[in-house]
């Protein structure tokens, strides 16, 4: 039983960050641009940013601050974990169309942070 | 015999089977990351150059990739080497999968899975590798590992397991340059050295990605060196 419940807190350390409350935030990607294209979020926190693609075309979300790379499909959502992130800003594009399809994430150290502009 | 001997003496057997490792692979190779990306495609080259006292092996590896859906991507290479006689051949196809099991940041590190199977070219003998991928975010830093099980089995080969694990701390400085340390353990072998690779985007999904690494192996007095290079391009 000892070890059962040592296995469980090994698993709960592991996959903890799931169980967690994640402070959601949405973006809409249409006519190739994000919207909106600055969002404020806490430091030290990790966020999940809701992607709707409301374009006919796929998107390639990137950032290399951020380190994140994921597809979002033509006419779908998808979800992008970030942070904990230390205060700054962190640049992403869309790969596909990286003139337009651009925007920041403006990490602040403050309480209660999560302002999306 | 009591079943929890029984157990022991699996588990030992096990543990035999999983110490035993063979020596005619070079761990030295690709560190492989869990993330795989919907759509993508690629071609791959991987070269590496390993110098001992008395022979120098060249290995190369070709090899095209397809994501076949957001978590999975198959790839096949052919793979050509250079032994101790100079004599430069095909010396096998192999057959890749790579599963992404968890999305990146969503748990506490990142996980991924890997399989392949490899045949040799002009012998009826076989390996099929399994390995668990993890990798973890510090700040700007990635610190990736490879935890790898290998059975060989064949005309010309014993059946035997091997084990194989890799680890690649980098530092994200910036896309085209990424500084890195690279440690392989494999049988009788423990290498470090350093790693250095980027990326570089063209328009659109399109990019270049490079890896160059010199591992140093620790294998008492004798000379052993590796480079190892990769260049695969996106598209």
């Amino acid at each position: 039983m000892f070890k059962l419940s040592r296995y469980f807190l090994l698993l709960l350390m592991v996959f903890s960050s799931s169980l967690l409350a994640v402070t959601e935030y949405e973006l809409v990607l249409k006519d190739h641009l994000f919207f909106p294209s600055r969002i404020t979020i806490p430091a030290g926190k990790k966020v999940k940013l809701i992607i709707h693609n409301q374009d006919d075309t796929p998107e390639e979300f990137d950032s290399f601050s951020l380190n994140r790379q994921k597809v979002i499909f033509a006419k779908r959502k998808t979800y992008i974990f970030i942070g904990p992130l230390q205060p700054g800003e962190y640049d992403f594009v869309g790969e596909y169309n990286p003139n337009s399809a651009r925007g920041t994430v403006v990490v602040v150290k403050e309480a209660g942070g999560g302002d999306v502009n | 015999m009591k079943t929890k001997s029984k157990i022991m003496c699996l588990v030992m057997s096990i543990w035999g089977g999983i110490t035993q490792v063979w020596a005619d692979g070079n761990p030295v190779d690709k560190v492989y990351h869990p993330l795989v990306i919907a759509n993508e495609r690629k071609f791959e080259w991987r070269f590496t150059s390993r110098q001992t006292d008395d022979k120098n092996v060249l290995a190369q590896r070709f090899a095209y990739g397809q994501a076949v859906s957001e978590y999975l991507i198959i790839e096949a290479y052919i793979s050509g080497q250079r032994d101790e006689s100079d004599d430069y051949g095909l010396q096998g196809i192999e057959l890749e999968a790579r599963y992404m099991l968890t999305d990146q940041g969503q748990y506490w590190a990142d996980w991924g899975l890997l399989f392949e199977f490899e045949k040799q070219h002009d012998d009826n003998n076989f390996e099929f590798t399994t390995g668990v991928l993890f990798e973890k975010e510090f700040v700007r830093t990635s610190l990736t590992l490879n935890a790898l099980l290998i059975y060989e089995w064949g005309e010309n080969v014993p059946n035997e397991f091997e084990t194989e694990f890799r680890l690649q701390y980098r530092y994200r400085f910036m896309p085209e340059v990424q500084p890195a340390i690279e440690i392989y353990t494999g049988e009788d072998f423990v290498g470090i050295g350093p790693a250095f690779m980027g990326v570089h985007r063209y328009s659109g999904i399109k990019q270049l990605k490079w890896e160059l690494a010199a591992i140093a192996g620790f294998n008492g007095n004798s000379k052993d060196r590796t480079l190892r290079f990769a260049i695969e391009y996106e598209f």
